[in-house]
């Protein structure tokens, strides 16, 4: 082989060698994923190299923990992890999609069909369905009041397919809540002002909503209040504590007094901001009132004391990203000078208290006015389950945030993806001539795989499912899947409804990748041994 | 076709090197259940008040002799990803409530056994959960109903309701002296318990191991025991007022690098007196305010202490920043931070303070009989030290009760009575049900049993007799009837007066459950290989072992 003689310790896998490893390997990591996917599935257990535990059911968490080495495999994962990117789901549907593509392909390939004509096909049949997808959606309007019901529906598809039940359920409304109180009219959605904390405590369930923001931290001097309500809110990135000087700077002093002096006055210009902000608090506070000084940089101790003795709380080193929230929360601004004050810069918090939990402390900024900020508070009793729910809970918001910027949802529980089999095989497949009919029947058998498998990891028998569901689908009713007996249902009355953009991006996707895995005839490495030595 | 084309199929082949991938019922899903069941059976021998104890001996060669479930568990560095699953929830158990971590792991221990056999007979994992599920939420529902009536509301502050809601759970750590303890440890959670007693903090309950002696001359300190001299020669104050400096008592410092510009030699002279007369003015300051005894949280000068001694200022080192605040606490201080005149209200005040010498150790003992209601301090005496770790644990058992019931006083009946209602009233439940969750209910019911049998094996009495007992008697309508350990009959617990606390027993159910099911859904495991780093090689071995089989 010429590859061979250029450099000899190549190794090469030509033609139907290329194609078969990887097909195969498409077909492991779908057999890997499948049984990820829907509310049936189940959960794999990832043993980190420090033994740590990460359970999941979430196909994108998964590909990332797995270290995945063979390159096609690596290609389909890439795919799957931008699906997640762009649309925060559909993972496991990319990885299983590709996979099945594949597994359609190879029937045909053994029958002595090109690659290059199946490709045709599918491109065909891409098009058709990402048309068909446009005429299939439902649309949803999203005006100033929006359909909450719509949005509890999506997220609480996507939920389910990463948890339990219950917890799903209870998640649902903690994701779209969040997401409508960040969501300002006629700006772009930013899930980062969603604060995602959690803490070990308790039980799963008692995961909620706080409308405000939990901060990680608390405040440092054992005499500052732990509890305070009617809180103004001094939001600042001002330096409270003593820095050295750029320039090597030292003192010469010869007695006692005058280093005293040059003691005083290196604090002084520390102690002036401080008694500038005090100043503020005795300005705005009457008797009720409290005053929360939160600091994105340091606060030091000497400082610390002469806010508490003032009955302020000061919270110092919070992070950036907060300073931005805390503004969103409470109102107000961020100061980055004590020099210009103004009551106008303060924030309120009808509540601000710190909860201990062994060495953590957290403190809860709550009952703000008109919160364009929030947090979600996860707690568990350990940290797997804790890691679960959050990124369940990073997929749950992305679900709601597509609605409200698609404007559309889309059927689900395989509704859809029978319709469009339905679609291709009955009106598309006749106006393409020639061979590359047989490419857009396998696109259209391949899109049967989601439901299949659903039916599979809820125990039914995936024939038996896939009939019943396409005779409902020829007869002109749009079923899905009822995965607690099997029987077609309604997934309108349901409320299963998926993202628009997760299934464009996947119906996007998943043929291109598949079409270059199909159009790969030699596979090269140069140097290395492909195979595992313990093979 | 080429030799190399036959990639190994499948995901371990799509792995990186070292990584282990089990799938499937046997593979992971048995093994893990398995290797739950090898943890249980180690923790089981040590419930109750006649459990064993377990001799462990951790990587650091430190020696521990305890039946306290949460300490075995922990020392014992589980490798296996499931069992771990298990050491997690019993973390939470103690974390949460404190106690009841041994419930935890066996529980959850034995609804894996019971979930093993109804694998064997066929049923899918996915139908065992959905059971245990229903049968959780029905077992919290029973449980409430359990619940003793009129114990909803307690005084926190009386002293005998506070220890028959404690006794159980002490008694399950150091049986036959728990009335001692108890009584020791409700005292000192009495006198710390604030106006609000769910705001009841454990910190403010010290405890202090000073070797030698028996329990019997173990007691209570209202304030605190630090186990450090006094620096200076003054041992002893009574009825002193107390100066609090955070930050070390001596000469005050700049933050920039200072340099003394000495010229001549009168001025390296006259350098040295400023520096005395500058000393001498702020001791004599804090002196003239009436502080008898000065904290430090840093270093002490040397000059400042020879004037703390002329001015008969007791001074004390506590280099700790959490002591010191808690220092502060006892005497109703309020720290400063550098050494000036402290203002009035700044002052505390301590009743006494001495430096007394307890089986060899020096101590220094601050005492603050009235206002002093924050810290207090339960001295232990024992005669090795690994008696006085499991004294230790036992009083933080106690202490973390009494946090539970000042937030939730509700009690339970103890000795196995619960456990055995549970029992026959979920495998009514279960009799009512159709479908398969039926099966899964039963032997939920049936894992509740595990309870009295391991209190009776432990105690040395047939087991089976006993819960047949059990059952009749609670069949018969007497909710109450549990175990008497001493006479190896069944007994209301109304007499023997043994009670547990209902949120240990509804954080351990719903925490052992919450594992248990968690094990039984995870169908596949991603190992993978195992980071470097120095490991003794037996541990290696060990884990290997594990592993392998």
């Amino acid at each position: 082989m010429s590859v061979r003689v250029l450099n000899p310790n190549a190794e090469v896998l030509n033609k139907s060698a290329a194609l078969h490893m990887t097909i195969n390997a498409a077909k492991g990591l779908q057999d890997v994923l499948k049984s990820n996917l829907g509310p049936k599935g189940t959960i794999k257990m990832l043993v980190g190299g420090s033994g740590d535990i990460k359970l999941t059911k979430d196909g994108n968490t998964l590909l990332k923990e797995m270290q995945i080495q063979n390159p096609t495999a690596i290609m389909i994962a890439r795919t799957a992890v931008a699906q997640d990117d762009i649309s925060g789901d559909g993972t496991t549907s990319t990885v299983i999609f590709i996979g099945e593509l594949m597994k359609q392909s190879e029937r045909c390939i053994d029958e002595g069909m090109h690659p290059r004509v199946l490709v045709d096909g599918f491109e065909i049949a891409k098009r058709a369905t990402l048309q068909f997808l446009d005429n299939f959606k439902t649309p949803v309007v999203m005006g100033d009041e929006v359909d909450k019901e719509i949005l509890k529906m999506v997220a609480r598809t996507t939920l389910r397919t990463k948890l339990y039940e219950g917890l799903a359920d209870q998640l649902t409304d903690i994701v779209v809540n969040s997401v409508l109180c960040i969501r300002k009219p006629e700006e772009a959605i930013d899930l980062f002002m969603v604060e995602i904390m959690h803490m070990r405590h308790k039980f799963d369930v008692d995961t909620r909503l706080v409308e405000g923001l939990v901060l990680d931290h608390g405040s440092r001097h054992p005499d500052m209040k732990r509890r305070a309500e009617n809180c103004h809110i001094l939001t600042c990135n001002v330096s409270l504590e003593y820095e050295k000087s750029e320039i090597n700077a030292g003192f010469f002093y010869s007695n006692a007094e005058q280093r005293e002096a040059m003691v005083t006055a290196e604090r002084r210009s520390v102690d002036e901001r401080v008694k500038k902000i005090i100043e503020l608090k005795k300005k705005v506070c009457g008797d009720n009132d409290n005053f929360v000084v939160i600091n994105q940089k340091g606060i030091d101790p000497p400082s610390l004391d002469l806010l508490a003795r003032e009955g302020i709380i000061g919270l110092r080193r919070a992070k950036r990203r907060n300073m931005e929230r805390l503004v969103l929360a409470c109102g107000g601004e961020a100061v980055n000078s004590v020099d210009d004050l103004t009551p106008e810069s303060l924030g309120w918090a009808g509540l601000v208290y710190e909860h201990v939990l062994g060495e953590e402390k957290y403190t809860f900024v709550e009952q703000v006015k008109n919160p364009n900020s929030c947090t979600i508070l996860i707690k568990g009793p350990n940290d797997h389950t804790i890691a679960q729910i959050k990124d369940a809970v990073r997929d749950g918001l992305r679900s709601v945030k597509n609605t409200i910027e698609d404007e559309c949802v889309v059927l689900g529980a395989g509704a859809f993806e029978v319709a469009a089999r339905q679609h291709l095989l009955n009106e598309v497949k006749k106006t393409v001539q020639g061979r590359a009919q047989l490419g857009v029947e396998a696109f259209a058998n391949a899109l049967l795989v989601v439901p299949k498998t659903l039916a599979e990891n809820a125990g039914l028998d995936t024939q038996d499912v896939i009939i019943s569901l396409t005779s409902e689908h020829d007869k002109g009713n749009v079923v899905g899947l009822n995965l607690q007996d099997g029987e077609p249902i309604d997934p309108q009355l349901a409320g299963i409804f998926d993202n628009y953009s997760v299934k464009r991006q996947l119906i996007n996707s998943g043929p291109v990748i598949a079409s270059q895995l199909l159009l790969v005839d030699e596979v090269i490495r140069a140097g290395r041994n492909m195979r595992k030595p313990t093979a | 076709m080429v030799g190399m084309s036959m990639q190994p199929y499948g995901i371990q082949s799509m792995l990186k090197e070292g990584y282990r991938h089990l799938s499937g019922l046997d593979e992971a899903v048995i093994k893990n259940i398995e290797a739950c069941k090898e943890l249980s059976t180690i923790t089981r021998t040590s419930l109750g008040p006649n459990g064993m104890n377990k001799m462990v001996i951790n990587h650091l060669d430190k020696l521990f002799v305890t039946n306290d479930a949460a300490t075995i568990v922990n020392e014992l560095e589980i490798q296996h990803p499931a069992a771990k699953l298990l050491v997690l929830a019993a973390k939470a158990q103690q974390e949460e409530i404190g106690d009841g971590a041994n419930l935890t792991i066996s529980f959850a221990g034995e609804l894996l056994q019971n979930a093993e056999e109804l694998i064997r007979m066929g049923l899918h994992p996915s139908e065992i959960i959905s059971g245990y599920t229903k049968a959780v939420s029905k077992a919290v529902e029973i449980l409430e109903q359990l619940v003793e009536t009129g114990s909803e509301t307690m005084d926190v502050r009386n002293k005998d309701e506070v220890i028959s809601r404690m006794r159980a759970a002490v008694a399950s750590k150091q049986f036959g002296q728990e009335e001692i303890i108890c009584s020791l440890v409700t005292d000192a959670c009495i006198q710390v318990c604030p106006k609000n007693p769910t705001n009841f903090n454990v910190d403010n309950v010290r405890v202090s191991k000073l070797l030698g002696g028996g329990l019997h001359n173990s007691c209570i300190v209202r304030g605190m025991v630090l186990k450090s001299d006094a620096v200076g020669s003054i041992k002893r104050m009574e009825k002193a007022k107390v100066a609090v400096f955070a930050g070390g008592v001596d000469t005050t410092a700049t933050e920039t690098k200072g340099t003394v510009l000495i010229h001549s030699a009168e001025q390296l002279e006259n350098y040295a007196k400023t520096e005395e007369a500058k000393v001498e003015e702020l001791i004599k300051a804090v002196a003239e305010s009436g502080a008898k005894v000065i904290v430090s949280g840093g270093s002490i000068g040397e000059m400042a202490l020879h004037f703390c001694e002329r001015y008969k200022i007791m001074v004390l080192k506590i280099s700790s920043k959490f002591e010191l605040r808690r220092f502060c606490r006892t005497a109703g201080a309020v720290a400063h931070l550098k050494l000036s005149r402290p203002s009035p209200e700044d002052l505390g005040y301590v009743d006494s303070i001495s430096v007394e010498e307890i089986g060899g150790v020096t101590v220094t003992i601050a005492r603050n009989e009235e206002g002093g209601n924050s810290i207090s301090t339960v001295v232990l005496r024992g005669s090795t030290d690994s008696i006085l770790d499991d004294l230790e644990r036992a009083v933080d058992d106690g202490v973390n009760t009494y946090k539970a019931m000042c937030r939730d006083s509700r009690i339970v009946p103890g000795a196995a009575a619960t456990e055995i209602e549970l029992a026959q009233r979920l495998k009514e439940y279960a009799n009512a049900e159709i479908g398969l969750d039926k099966y899964a209910i039963t032997k939920y019911a049936e894992s509740f049993e595990f309870v009295p049998k391991t209190l009776a094996d432990n105690a040395g009495l047939n087991a089976m007799e006993i819960i047949a007992a059990l059952y009749t008697g609670h069949g018969s309508g007497n909710t109450k009837l549990g175990i008497d350990l001493e006479e190896g009959a069944c007994k209301d617990v109304s007499e023997t007066k043994v009670w547990d606390l209902f949120a240990t027993k509804l954080f351990a159910l719903k925490y052992a459950s919450d594992a248990a099911c968690t094990v039984l859904r995870v169908d596949q495991i991603i190992m993978a290989k195992p980071a470097g780093g120095p490991r003794r090689d037996a541990a290696q071995a060990a884990g290997a072992g594990a592993e392998e089989d």
